[in-house]
């Protein structure tokens, strides 16, 4: 099997940290870059945690791309928990490795137009806001023949919304980037809050983390030990979502989750700014058509994940009985 | 002057600039304008979906240049869309984009980089040696606002935009309230105003100040001679929008052409100072530049709006520049 070409396009992020490391650790996926958006935290934030989130993952050589400081129109929102900033040093530990030259948009925009040339196709897994992602298909319309599909965690339908009360936090960032990703005829698959709560990540998960995925298992449990937990009110049950990690699981193993086809839209102003709506009924023909995640399966999703992340607990053992 | 048809006809040493632009029938006449104009340097023409999709005034872009006997100017492609909104095509230019106007093939292709990274390396190169440059906008704003969001650390590279589009005391031209760059890409105009670059602005209110009277056309042509003298013929030929209820008489407005000359002779224009706003989410008023003339918003006012041309001198001027490539082929 040849893996798959992806580019990641994050903002992180607690839950895109453990997107990154599940990316890393599974061979179906060839990770081209991480390209690093404002969005949970301003933009030299996220691009300092995607490096040491590839340092910490033993793949230093990843480049990690500067995205945009800003959304298109919409004025700057940061994430609820943007007073994280840089991860901590005593957590994840700081890196000496600098971000390759160029900007995210361009970059993405190179690679499809390369990839459309040579027939490869390419996917994207969005986990932060679209900015980047719709000035790349801004500039050139061979961008979206290039694109396989963009796998993006984002929306909110009976769910309603996690940063406003009719908005979930990646589409209310820049749901102008997003109307424009919507209407660029690319496939899109889409991870809504109502998908994302159907998997909690709990403290059994957190303690598999900590005692069997190495630096990389331990850093990230503490990461999410900050991270919207324990909101029994809203999830009916202990843990927290993974949002992120979703997207990245679906390009591995697409058969965890339950897909239906809709006609996918986003509001762009107002007090409901960044409220998405789909019709699951929309007659055939209608655009733009997108597939959203309804369901998925939790048990395989949390063994898949701490499957792969064991790999970074493996090395290190492996490292260390070279080393005995 | 030089009787090489090839020679430049602008010398180094004179304001580099570069012509971001949708040809387009009055961007085909503002290029020539320009090319034939040695105070400006043109450093390169961009291009943009507008007024025909994004192959075409490419292509028309490395014709024009070709007949104004610069195939030495770099031309680059730019974006394909709007960044939010669908491309809604000019009414005025024809399939081709030229109206009637056939050229030669060009001899060139459209070669990489893309118009976004050509501006970040003359940005780049502009900031290294302190020579910002000038930016002629004559369509959608879709380049600058995408270079705007990619590398908004190049600013300081960015002497001013000077740009055509909008409408203000003037109604829309496209709609009731907008005018066709502008409401061809209002999130675009939204960034680039919103910028804090100082900007001329040249809207409906100034344009429609310089019509193409059959008069104005007939003094232009006088003077005209070889393929430039005849293509601006057939372009002044088509330009008549015959509708001297909206414009107060035959001909049409010079709407392009005019940026240019304000960079050669900023005394034939007076302007007013004031913050521009440009509205992207109404239904009614999408694309609308709403200016500040008062103060209201208490934002800094940031754009040069073009209130009063002179429009004899500047028919006078586009007439003298012009004619220069007759005579150069003449001697």
């Amino acid at each position: 099997m040849t893996a798959r070409s992806v580019i990641l396009d994050a903002d992180p992020g607690v839950d895109d940290m453990g997107a990154i490391l599940l990316a890393l650790a599974s061979p179906e996926l060839d990770v081209e870059a991480v390209c690093a958006v404002a969005g949970n935290v301003p933009v030299e934030a996220t691009v300092r945690n995607a490096l040491k989130t590839v340092a910490l993952a033993g793949q230093p050589g990843i480049p990690v791309l500067r995205g945009s400081a800003r959304p298109l129109v919409a004025e700057q929102v940061l994430g609820k928990h943007a007073a994280v900033g840089v991860f901590p040093d005593d957590i994840v530990p700081p890196t000496e490795i600098d971000p390759q030259s160029g900007s995210a948009a361009l970059f993405i925009a190179e690679r499809a137009i390369v990839a459309a040339r040579d027939g490869r196709r390419l996917s994207i897994c969005a986990s932060g806001p679209l900015t980047d992602i719709a000035l790349a298909l801004t500039m050139d319309a061979r961008v979206a023949r290039g694109i396989e599909r963009i796998a993006i965690m984002g929306g909110a339908f009976t769910a309603l919304g996690n940063r406003r009360p009719f908005a979930e936090f990646n589409m209310l960032a820049d749901p102008h980037a997003a109307a424009s990703v919507f209407a660029s005829g690319v496939a899109v698959t889409l991870f809504p809050l109502d998908v994302t709560q159907q998997a909690l990540l709990q403290d059994h998960h957190l303690a598999t983390l900590r005692a069997s995925c190495g630096a990389a298992g331990k850093a990230l449990a503490a990461m999410f030990e900050f991270s919207d937990r324990g909101n029994l009110a809203r999830y009916g049950r202990p843990g927290g979502p993974i949002h992120d990690i979703m997207p990245v699981a679906f390009l591995i193993a697409p058969d965890l989750f339950t897909l239906r086809p809709a006609v996918l839209g986003i509001e762009t102003g107002g007090s409901t700014a960044g409220h998405t709506f789909a019709d699951f009924d929309a007659p055939a023909g209608d655009v733009p058509v997108a597939e959203i995640a309804v369901a998925v399966d939790e048990e395989r999703l949390f063994a898949l994940l701490l499957g792969r992340l064991s790999a970074y607990g493996e090395r290190e053992k492996a490292q260390s009985e070279t080393r005995s | 002057m030089s009787a090489s048809p090839s020679a430049p006809l602008s010398s180094p040493g004179s304001r580099p600039i570069v012509i971001d632009c949708d040809p387009g029938v009055d961007d085909a006449i503002a290029i020539l304008l320009a090319l034939a104009s040695p105070e400006l340097d043109v450093r390169g023409i961009t291009t943009v979906a507008g007024n025909v999709g994004v192959e075409r005034t490419s292509r028309n872009a490395l014709q024009i240049a070709e007949l104004a006997g610069r195939p030495d100017i770099p031309v680059f492609a730019g974006c394909h869309r709007p960044l939010v909104v669908a491309p809604i095509g000019g009414q005025f230019h024809g399939e081709s984009g030229l109206g009637p106007l056939m050229l030669p093939e060009p001899s060139r292709q459209i070669q990489p980089p893309h118009a976004v990274s050509f501006f970040i390396e003359i940005l780049e190169d502009a900031l290294a040696r302190t020579r910002p440059i000038t930016l002629c906008t004559l369509g959608p704003m879709t380049n600058i606002a995408v270079l705007l969001r990619v590398r908004p650390d190049l600013i300081p590279g960015i002497e001013r935009i000077l740009s055509m589009g909008g409408a203000y005391v003037e109604a829309g031209n496209r709609t009731m309230t907008s005018e066709f760059n502008i409401l061809a890409d209002p999130h675009a105009a939204s960034i680039v105003f919103s910028s804090g670059i100082a900007i001329t602005s040249l809207a409906l209110d100034a344009t429609h100040q310089a019509m193409a009277t059959p008069e104005r056309a007939a003094a232009v042509q006088q003077g005209l001679g070889g393929p430039v003298g005849a293509a601006v013929k057939t372009l002044l030929a088509h330009w008549d929008r015959n509708d001297p209820r909206r414009y107060g008489s035959r001909g049409g407005p010079m709407h392009d052409p005019l940026v240019i000359a304000a960079l050669l002779r900023p005394e034939l224009f007076e302007t007013r100072k004031a913050r521009v706003f440009v509205e992207h989410s109404s239904a009614l008023c999408l694309g609308q530049t709403v200016a500040d003339w008062y103060g209201k918003s208490g934002e800094t006012p940031n754009v040069d709006i073009v209130t009063r041309v002179d429009a004899d001198g500047f028919f006078a001027l586009l007439g003298e520049r012009l004619a220069r490539y007759g005579l150069r082929e003449a001697s």
